[in-house]
């Protein structure tokens, strides 16, 4: 069975927010709601001084905290290794958010829509969820089961991002990971996170 | 729902998913389960009852704060690994198995061993309780501060000491058996000091690890809840009670002016709300780069 992840190559990202937009218009994320997002910070002295993009997503990890405190089993790991959030069965307790040190879920406190307070036809089809539950990646899934990238990896204009079978030594992703030295982001919490970077 | 721009920045952030509905809870669920143990220690049916109804509204707040409150049973599946779900185990036994002794002790009923086997497990129930929110936090691979085996000991010790200055308040009012004061005067003066040790023992642990709790220990001590914590906390809630009543315990055929342990009762109390207030606040993430 394969274990998929991801490697997102921190030297090639332009800040773009090309990979923000893809997950909300793929999963019609309400405002406030992000499972991909990129942060942002400004380094060094004038006239050194730049910006840099960390891309974060859910880093689906081999050991998941998350997993491990909901109370309800909402959360629960694949074979494949995707981490997902049934939303009928969590109760919104937000103690996933509290063990994830990655700031990956979101709480969906009230309904919210973009436009006028209506949804659109796309959101009425799309957002098959309740307010009040817990929101996150879950590396598009439905597209993976398909034979697709996620959202964010096809839409990407640098290709900064490469998703795979990290299992498989032949796949992109493990050869870039093995060639590159990538690591994933605080490797010290022990999580064994799914996600990597290059650069970091 | 809340995505301010902070959000979008690399760098500490604080959790701010846990809010006063928790800290309630908190509060109230282990002064409850502390009311009840102590009462039942005391054989005092009423403080028995009334350590129930503090944990049962402890509860309705914790429920509050649910995103989905109707589906609140779904939270006793993952025993197995989740200490909420474990929690929701222990505040069940402590309410039916306390349920059942508050009844034998007015009905002034006893089974031999059935009647001590009930309470033994109402007691272990009421342990369970006050502890096992430690063990909601200290794992947490997320918010170093609270990554802390201390946490367990503490919520019980100062949930016990909750639980009798709740006894101590409610003293004047509630029906006989009457309530040594004196006694739990005393106990409460070794509790405090084992506060103080804990904490300062906490504190000095976390002054020295991940970044993140490191700040954590900044914001209480230097920042903007120094006041609320060195103060509070460690002021009014354990330090000020201590010198109180130090020289009332040392005297010969030592009397209580009940006055007197009300504002201690008091102070502790506030003390204690303040403690979990702080614990919950300042709890940060450490930076992903």
């Amino acid at each position: 069975m394969a274990r998929y992840g991801m490697v997102i190559d921190l030297n090639i990202c332009i800040g773009c927010n090309a990979c923000t937009m893809a997950c909300k218009a793929e999963h019609a994320t309400p405002p406030g709601v992000f499972y991909s997002k990129v942060l942002e910070k400004e380094v060094g002295k004038y006239p050194a001084a730049r910006r840099i993009f960390l891309p974060v997503l859910c880093n689906h990890c081999r050991i998941p905290a998350c997993e491990e405190v909901c109370p309800t089993g909402a959360t629960s790991k694949r074979a494949d290794g995707i981490v997902t959030v049934d939303h009928e069965l969590c109760i919104g307790c937000r103690s996933c958010m509290e063990a994830c040190p990655y700031g990956a879920r979101t709480f969906y406190n009230r309904e919210a829509t973009y436009y006028f307070n209506e949804k659109t036809p796309f959101e009425e089809i799309k957002q098959d969820f309740p307010d009040g539950i817990v929101m996150k990646c879950n590396f598009c899934a439905d597209r993976v089961d398909q034979g697709l990238d996620p959202a964010c990896v096809q839409t990407c204009p640098t290709e900064c991002r490469i998703f795979g079978d990290l299992d498989d030594a032949q796949s992109k992703v493990a050869q870039i990971i093995a060639e590159k030295k990538a690591r994933p982001l605080l490797a010290d919490k022990g999580l064994e996170p799914s996600v990597f970077y290059v650069g970091a | 729902m809340s995505a301010g721009l902070d959000e979008f920045l690399i760098d500490v952030k604080p959790q701010r998913e846990w809010g006063w509905l928790v800290i309630t809870y908190l509060f109230l669920g282990g002064a409850g389960a502390g009311l009840f143990l102590a009462s039942l220690y005391m054989t005092h049916p009423w403080g028995e009852a009334m350590g129930l109804l503090l944990l049962v509204i402890g509860t309705l707040f914790l429920m509050l704060d649910l995103g989905r409150p109707e589906r609140f049973w779904r939270a006793f599946w993952r025993a197995r690994s989740s200490w909420i779900s474990r929690g929701c185990y222990f505040i069940a036994e402590l309410v039916v198995l306390g349920a059942l002794v508050v009844l034998m002790e007015f009905a002034g009923k006893d089974f031999g061993l059935l009647t001590t086997l009930v309470k033994v497990g109402a007691a272990a129930a009421a342990v369970a309780v006050m502890i096992y929110t430690g063990f909601v936090l200290s794992p947490s691979a997320a918010i170093p501060f609270w990554n802390s085996a201390f946490f367990p000991v503490i919520f019980f010790a100062y949930s016990l000491l909750a639980g009798i200055d709740f006894l101590i308040l409610a003293s004047p009012i509630l029906p006989p058996p009457a309530i040594d004061i004196a006694h739990l005067e005393k106990i409460q003066f070794g509790l405090v000091l084992f506060c103080l040790l804990l904490v300062i023992s906490h504190f000095s642990v976390m002054s020295g690890s991940a970044t993140a709790a490191r700040k954590s220990i900044q914001l209480l001590t230097r920042g903007k809840w120094a006041v609320l914590f060195l103060g509070g906390v460690i002021g009014v809630g354990l330090v000020v009670p201590l010198l109180l009543a130090w020289p009332m315990l040392w005297q010969a055929g030592f009397q209580t002016v009940f006055a007197v342990t009300a504002i201690l009762a008091l102070l502790r109390l506030c003390g204690d709300y303040l403690f979990r207030f702080l614990v919950i606040r300042a709890g940060l993430y450490d930076p992903l780069l």
